[in-house]
């Protein structure tokens, strides 16, 4: 079929493979990408549960504004959307 | 000890890399402060260290040439840097900043604010569910990560964005389940004169469009997502007939994008002292600043889609004529350039912004039951209930709810609210102002705005009276 | 000829001092009327700390926090009022001594304060610093929600049946047998006019030509997102230069008087952050895990005064009918309670506890 925007996907070159943790679970993502899109890939959307009624979030704004990806690496609460992965990263939610 | 520049400039998108350009040309020295790892904001935002190689897109060669174009200048870009306060002390700007775990005061005679924009989404059912995400977030995502929001994807909203988001979709290898849109053939028919003086973007927009038709994937106009379906993440999806009211089938998707239409990022300029006004069509509230960037405040200049959403052809040549503005108001030459290119820019920004507002029958898509306020769980009912008991004003409403008291600060309801409000009151929005910005702009750890201290060099006052 | 609204009282300002008289002349027959420039309950009285802590009160004013306590009490949670206990620090020898002396003061004017150990500190609080060379602790302390200030009297005056306008700036005030109001939103007619504007008092009173010598402090407070509990009791300095709480959502609220800018004529002044970070540094030293939660706004409130930082709560002098209410340090507190003395005023009757002259000499300290 003719594509008028035709699919790249097999001209993307990524980083070596690394395993970080999240909530204690190893999840492997590309050396320097986000975490929210590793988690994602991974198939973790749901991140936290919001204040009042506990409902499940996950990423939204995509640029740090939302708050909706919050997680906790080192005791901080950090923005996964704003968050490279390296090796051995622990990751847990809020 | 204070990094001192002659200008300083927040965020280096289209706006504030070419002001900083322009400043810099000038002999001035300039600092240019974002919080991604390289200059691109939002519309030309660079890949992560982890993509080696990827094709070209017109975005990336964007950003690149800007990137390039600032590494090669006498810029100094401070890069993963986050502004939390900015304040005049004396006759200069300071900049209260965070860089990952330090903090750091940055000072300079003259600020340009290019603070760019955020999405609106018009709450509607199930818009809080995991697999929801922006279609500016969604272009974020592939710019950054060259990732799908997931497998399946619908795409909904307002304006040329959805048609972007698309098209990077299928670029990516991801399937679109639909494109969802409120807007109206007429609509885009209307738009097309202003449209006229863009033609690469024209022509682009409508590549996107024809691809789409050709891969056969169902292009709703004049409808809009009005439920999500999932617990844990999307699973389905309703599609509403704007015009009729009737919802169509489900359709099986696990992920949406949605937008519709972007505000401009207004709290720095805010907070400074700006005066704002309501304009539809430059995205709702926008501060007061001219084409160069110049405010009724010295020393003060605003550029980009932070002063009115425009696009980025538009903030580029708004950020040159503020860059050179700025510095010859610090005594330097610098070209004066005509206004001609800025006005053809914002006719189409302006034409583009039209298309994305929210209308009525989307604004109803929102029942009682839809959460506002994200952050607090706020409800429609919520807010109703508040406006029904006398609160007038997004500050009162705040205040009696913590509706844009949490996290984001009211980034992600403030509209919608004010909306609320307008509806329940008769009053219009231009009578319903966003509610008192508070610092600081971003979340910031309480040690990190502590910055480092020594208890007995703390200044610790006489005690108040007996 | 359009038909001129005309009650018995005016009063300008819709925070609680306002509000409380209010409601207090009405309960005495008077048809009233608030007026507010912005929303009820959006200045000093809704944007404030929300401390109700007998620790940080006058000496002399002691007896009017004591009721205010109760009053609050009785609020409940309309407010979001909680009576936790209260603890103040002292860091080191110069502050135990300060600590000392005044909370030896304030427990002789009433308020039940006693120190307490380190061991006992430590069992209450197990995330304060150990550096803390004294503390005290009076079980009274406890917090309010300062932001409900608004929703709260909408509604007690909306139950009342007494009329309010938000929004509503006072232009100018004609007096020749009462009183004629010019506002923004049109002229009103009173018999009398009590002026409860906070920091706008010197603005209001001008318009009769008095000078009030009020000044403005502009006090900073800031807040954190929800942390897990960090400490269970308001947590105050020896200096009153903090004061801090977690509320029952877990967010954790700071202040302690750190001075932001602007003044009341300009607007609504604006945070400066020379001294919000000592004010948070302050904070860190007492509870050092607060270093890692995010605070998500700081913001300031225009705190009144005149030069002997006593209440303005009185007749306006040389304006017979004319009053005024203001100017109480500690105003969140004993707001409640000095408006319904300022009301039995208004009435003609004896107030339960002296008010304070405004037509006093500032310059002396009127003990």
């Amino acid at each position: 079929m003719i594509r008028l925007v035709p699919n790249q996907a097999t001209q993307i070159t990524r980083s070596e493979k690394v395993t970080f943790t999240f909530d204690g679970t190893p999840v492997t993502g590309h050396a320097g990408e986000s975490l929210v899109a590793a988690l994602m890939r991974a198939g973790y959307l749901a991140l936290r549960n919001a204040p009042n009624d506990a409902a499940p979030r996950g990423a939204f704004c995509g640029m740090g504004l939302c708050q909706e990806c919050t997680v906790m690496i080192d005791g901080q609460v950090v923005e996964a959307c704003r968050t490279g992965i390296t090796p051995g990263l622990t990751v847990e939610r809020v | 000890m204070a990094d001192h520049y002659d200008i300083a400039v927040v965020g280096a998108g289209p706006a504030g890399g070419n002001a900083a350009l322009a400043a810099a040309q000038a002999g001035l020295r300039v600092a240019l402060l974002d919080e991604q790892p390289t200059p691109g904001g939002q519309v030309w935002r660079d890949k992560s260290a982890s993509i080696l190689s990827a094709p070209v897109t017109p975005e990336s060669r964007a950003g690149a040439a800007l990137r390039k174009a600032i590494e090669t200048s006498a810029v100094t870009p401070l890069s993963q840097i986050r502004v939390w306060d900015i304040r005049l002390r004396d006759d200069h700007w300071v900049l209260q900043a965070q860089r990952a775990a330090t903090s750091q005061e940055i000072t300079s005679k003259s600020l340009i604010l290019a603070t760019g924009a955020r999405e609106y989404v018009q709450p509607f059912p199930g818009w809080t569910t995991p697999g929801v995400i922006g279609l500016a977030g969604a272009t974020a995502l592939f710019k950054q990560s060259l990732t799908l929001p997931g497998k399946r994807t619908v795409v909904s909203g307002t304006g040329p964005l959805v048609f972007y988001v698309a098209s990077e979709i299928r670029r990516l290898g991801g399937e679109v389940a639909a494109v969802v849109t409120p807007n109206t053939r007429s609509q885009w028919a209307r738009a097309l004169p202003d449209m006229l003086g863009q033609p690469k973007l024209l022509a682009r927009g409508a590549l996107w469009v024809a691809d789409l038709m050709l891969a056969r994937v169902p292009i709703l106009w004049g409808h809009a997502v009005a439920q999500v379906d999932g617990a844990e993440q999307v699973t389905a999806l309703k599609v509403r007939n704007l015009r009729t009211g009737t919802d169509g089938p489900d359709i099986a998707a696990d992920s949406l994008c949605i937008g519709h239409g972007l505000i401009p990022n207004i709290e720095a300029a805010q907070i400074l002292g700006v005066a704002v006004r309501h304009d539809p069509s430059l995205g709702g509230w926008v501060p007061d600043a001219a084409p160069d960037g110049a405010t009724a405040i010295k020393g003060l200049y605003l550029c980009g889609d932070g002063c009115g959403i425009r696009g980025a052809t538009a903030a580029g040549l708004q950020g040159s004529l503020t860059g050179a503005r700025a510095a010859r108001d610090l005594g330097r030459d610098a070209p004066t350039s005509p206004l001609a290119r800025w006005h053809k820019a914002d006719r189409f920004g302006r034409a583009m912004t039209a298309l994305s507002l929210p209308t009525p029958a989307l604004e109803a898509l929102t029942t009682r039951d839809t959460i506002i306020c994200r952050c607090e769980s706020l409800r429609c009912t919520d807010i109703i209930d508040e406006v029904a008991t006398g609160a007038a004003s997004t500050n009162a409403v705040k205040s009696g709810r913590r509706a844009g008291m949490g996290p984001c600060g009211g980034k992600y309801c403030q509209s919608a609210i004010a909306t609320l409000i307008a509806a329940q009151t008769g009053k219009s929005l231009a009578d319903v102002p966003p509610p008192t910005p508070r610092p600081p702009l971003r979340p910031v750890p309480l040690g990190q705005a502590a910055g480092a201290f020594e208890y007995d060099a703390l200044p610790i006052s006489k005690p108040a009276p007996l | 000829m359009t038909h001129t609204p005309t009650y018995d009282i005016a009063i300008i300002g819709g925070g609680i001092m306002g509000c409380a008289t209010a409601l207090r002349v009405a309960e005495g027959g008077m048809s009233a009327i608030v007026l507010d420039k912005d929303d009820l309950g959006q200045g000093a009285s809704g944007v404030n700390a929300g401390t109700l802590s007998l620790q940080i009160k006058r000496v002399k004013l002691m007896p009017y926090a004591l009721r205010g306590h109760h009053l609050w009490e009785q609020m409940g949670d309309a407010v979001g009022f909680a009576k936790t206990g209260g603890y103040t620090l002292a860091f080191n020898a110069r502050e135990a001594e300060m600590l000392q002396e005044r909370q030896t003061l304030k427990a002789q004017a009433g308020a039940p304060i006693e120190f307490v150990s380190n061991n006992a500190l430590r069992a209450a609080e197990p995330h304060l610093t150990q550096k803390v060379e004294a503390a005290s602790f009076c079980p009274e302390d406890g917090y309010a929600n300062s932001s409900l200030t608004g929703q709260y009297y909408r509604g007690r005056l909306r139950d009342a049946g007494i009329a309010y306008r938000e929004g509503c700036k006072v232009t100018d005030i004609g007096h020749s047998a009462g009183f004629l109001l010019t506002t923004t939103t049109g002229q009103i007619r009173a018999s009398r006019v009590l002026l409860a504007a906070g920091a706008w008092l010197k603005p209001l009173a001008a318009l009769l030509d008095v000078d009030l010598p009020v000044n403005a402090r502009v006090n900073t407070v800031s807040v954190t997102e929800r942390i897990p509990t960090l400490m269970g009791s308001v947590i105050g300095h020896a200096t009153g230069l903090l004061t801090m709480k977690q509320k029952a959502n877990g967010t954790v609220l700071i202040g302690g008087g750190w001075q932001g800018l602007g003044t009341p004529q300009d607007g609504r002044g604006t945070v400066n952050a020379d001294a919000v970070k000592p004010n948070l540094a302050l904070a860190q030293y007492a509870v050092p895990a607060l270093a890692k939660a995010r605070v998500t706004r700081s913001w300031t409130g225009f705190e009144a005064n005149v030069p002997d930082f006593y209440p303005l709560a009185g007749a306006l002098p040389g304006v017979p009918d004319a009053y005024v209410l203001g100017c109480v340090r500690g105003g969140y507190t004993i707001g409640p309670y000095i408006g319904q003395l300022m009301g039995d005023f208004i009435l003609g009757r004896d107030p339960e506890l002296p008010l304070f002259d405004p037509g006093r000499d500032f310059t002396k300290d009127t003990t």
